[in-house]
């Protein structure tokens, strides 16, 4: 069996995101980019599908420290690794990098793809379903325990309120890992020297498959809700503030 | 124009977010525009009774499975879509949602936008607000006609129930589609009624990833107890397994309402946003000034979470003395 997971560099979230001078990327200059949280878990479901059945994994890696992701990934079971040289400054847009991952599935002959269930970057749409229609497989989104028979795949979903569902997937299939049957594991310093040997292969961004799109205008940060007090960041002080708050709501008897 | 509005079932109700799709269409409909709802899953019935505020309803109801897969759900909608000749489709932005709304504009070519707050209707198309980076930055985006909308939860108001005439229901059948569909439901499991039930909390705590490990949740439990709340946690805490499931907040975890809801190290994305922004006092600890949770928060600390707790708690414990 042969599994391909996708791995998303992302800006860190924690950090201050500003639009650029053009209004309609953010400024990259000063910005941290770390694997896109999900598509972590798509990494540990994949090395656990593998130690369960002996798939091969092959791990392609977009965006800004694409290389270090990928030893990261080989340390951790991926048996190959692929950069996917994306254009510098923009976007990952799952719209436009769905025809190119469709064709890395289709060379690897992948049973299955598996890929985060979203990203920050989605704003005009996923790519677990672009992949999926593109490759005319089925696909399912938002997944927590994944496990694998010959031709299928049992996953869960959850769908609030403490409501869990299971189904079967046909392979070959597009998964959205939400979350992975078990943490992502962490990689030793000497696993990870040993895992810079990796080879990396380079694949480029072949041409959308989607003429038509939507248009972004304009990135703003949004309005801050006028009847927020910030109280700063001296906890004594905000400690006091808190407990007047809190008297005053009735929050200090039973 | 025609609007499709795409409601959703779970087991054996209507979700609420199908009626603010309605609301989101209407908002977009000028005169001798039409609103129609889609519907496919177990409650048809149900649907014909709740949907007046639509003008029309298309429900396709299988016996085949409990609730219809998003697979399946997409397939028929297309047809739909095709068959009322619709130009723009609302689809919820839920568990389904991520994979119908992506799958059905891909298939026709479309364009989408996800993750939409807001949205204007005018001669150019539309306009729509959508959140990116965890509601960190806003992207309004023009969009030309046809196109796919996902919409999120909370955006719009819930149009009000009402019935609709026999003669605006269209019924198909979906049993083909889920008998064939590649992605089959087995199971539904339903929340253990032993669990804690956070809806009903009255205050809640609630640790995020900021809380930086497993160790350090026991002076928050402590903290909770004090406050006589109960301790709740965002996705990655519950996901790293320092708090059981039935504890998480948020989109695919509980829907609260507590009177205070004390946030520390959340981010305040829009998956938990969604199971809490109805609070009553919300207080928000996070290192991050421009953390999103602030954007909802009625106070908010920017210090160290660890050392908020730490002084608050002292205070509380003398305050009970
Ligand atoms: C379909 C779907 C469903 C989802 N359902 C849910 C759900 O039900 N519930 C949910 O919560 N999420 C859900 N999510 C995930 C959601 O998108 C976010 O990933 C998640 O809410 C982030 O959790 P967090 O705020 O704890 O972590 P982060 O976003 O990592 O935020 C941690 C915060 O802690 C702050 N921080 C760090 N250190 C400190 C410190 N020492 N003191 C104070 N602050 C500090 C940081 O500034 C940061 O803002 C869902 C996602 C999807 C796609
Ligand atoms: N109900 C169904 N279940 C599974 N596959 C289908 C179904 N309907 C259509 N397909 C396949 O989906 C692909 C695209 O369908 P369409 O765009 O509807 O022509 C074709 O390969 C069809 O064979």
């Amino acid at each position: 069996m042969n599994i391909l997971v996708i791995l998303r560099m992302m800006p860190d979230a924690a950090s201050e995101l500003q639009p650029n001078e053009g209004g309609i990327a953010i400024d990259r200059e000063w910005l941290d980019f770390q694997l896109n949280d999900f598509d972590d878990h798509a990494l540990e479901e994949a090395v656990l599908i593998k130690e369960a059945t002996g798939a091969h994994v092959t791990a392609i890696a977009i965006g800004e420290g694409a290389n270090r992701v990928l030893q990261m990934a080989a340390a951790r079971g991926a048996d190959e690794a692929i950069a996917l040289d994306a254009e510098e400054g923009g976007l990952i847009s799952p719209r436009d990098i769905a025809a190119t991952i469709a064709a890395v599935a289709r060379d690897k002959a992948a049973d299955i793809v598996l890929c985060g269930v979203q990203s920050g970057e989605d704003v005009f749409g996923q790519l677990v379903p672009y992949v999926g229609a593109l490759l005319d497989w089925p696909h399912i989104s938002g997944t927590g325990r994944v496990t694998s028979a010959r031709d299928k795949l049992t996953v869960s979903q959850e769908r609030g309120a403490g409501v869990a569902l299971t189904y079967e997937v046909a392979l070959p299939a597009v998964i959205g890992v939400q979350t992975a049957s078990k943490a992502p594991r962490y990689v030793s310093g000497s696993k990870l020297r040993e895992a810079a040997k990796t080879p990396i292969a380079r694949a480029t961004l072949q041409p959308s498959a989607f003429e038509r799109a939507a248009m972004l205008v304009k990135l703003s940060p949004p309005a801050r809700g006028s009847t927020g007090e910030m109280l700063g960041d001296d906890a004594g002080q905000a400690a006091d503030r808190l407990m007047a708050v809190f008297a005053a709501n009735g929050f200090l008897k039973g | 124009m025609k609007i499709i509005a795409c409601a959703e079932a779970r087991a054996d109700r209507i979700e609420p977010v199908s009626f603010e799709m309605i609301e989101a269409a209407r908002s977009l409909a000028g005169d001798g525009d039409e609103v129609i709802v889609f519907f496919a899953g177990k409650p048809a019935a149900d649907a014909a009774v709740a949907f007046g505020a639509a003008d029309r309803l298309v429900a396709a109801h299988s016996d085949e499975a409990e609730l219809v897969p998003a697979e399946s759900y997409a397939r028929i909608l297309r047809e739909v879509i095709a068959a009322e000749d619709a130009a723009l489709v609302l689809v919820p932005y839920s568990a389904s949602g991520l994979d119908i709304a992506a799958e059905v504009a891909a298939r026709k070519g479309w364009p989408l936008v996800a993750y939409v707050n807001a949205v204007t209707h005018d001669a150019d198309g539309i306009r729509a607000t959508a959140q990116m980076y965890g509601g960190k930055l806003l992207a309004e985006c023009q969009v030309t006609l046809p196109a796919v909308l996902m919409v999120n939860p909370g955006a719009f108001a819930e149009a009000v129930p009402a019935a609709l005439a026999a003669n605006k229901v269209r019924e198909i059948d979906a049993s083909g589609h889920v008998r064939n569909g590649k992605v089959k439901l087995v199971a539904v499991e339903l929340p253990d009624p032993a669990d804690v039930d956070l809806a009903t909390a009255e205050r809640i705590v609630c640790v995020g990833r900021g809380v930086g490990d497993a160790g350090n949740i026991d002076p928050v439990r402590n903290l909770a107890a004090l406050l006589n709340a109960e301790i709740a946690g965002s996705r990655p805490v519950v996901d790293s397994g320092w708090l059981p499931r039935a504890r998480q907040v948020g989109k695919s975890g509980r829907k609260v309402k507590p009177k205070l809801y004390f946030a520390l190290g959340v981010s305040g994305a829009p998956e938990h946003l969604e199971g809490m922004a109805q609070a009553g006092v919300i207080v928000a600890v996070n290192t991050d000034a421009n953390a999103p949770i602030f954007n909802v928060a009625h106070y908010g600390v920017t210090c160290d979470l660890s050392e908020l707790v730490e002084t608050l708690t002292e205070k509380l414990q003398a305050a009970s003395g």
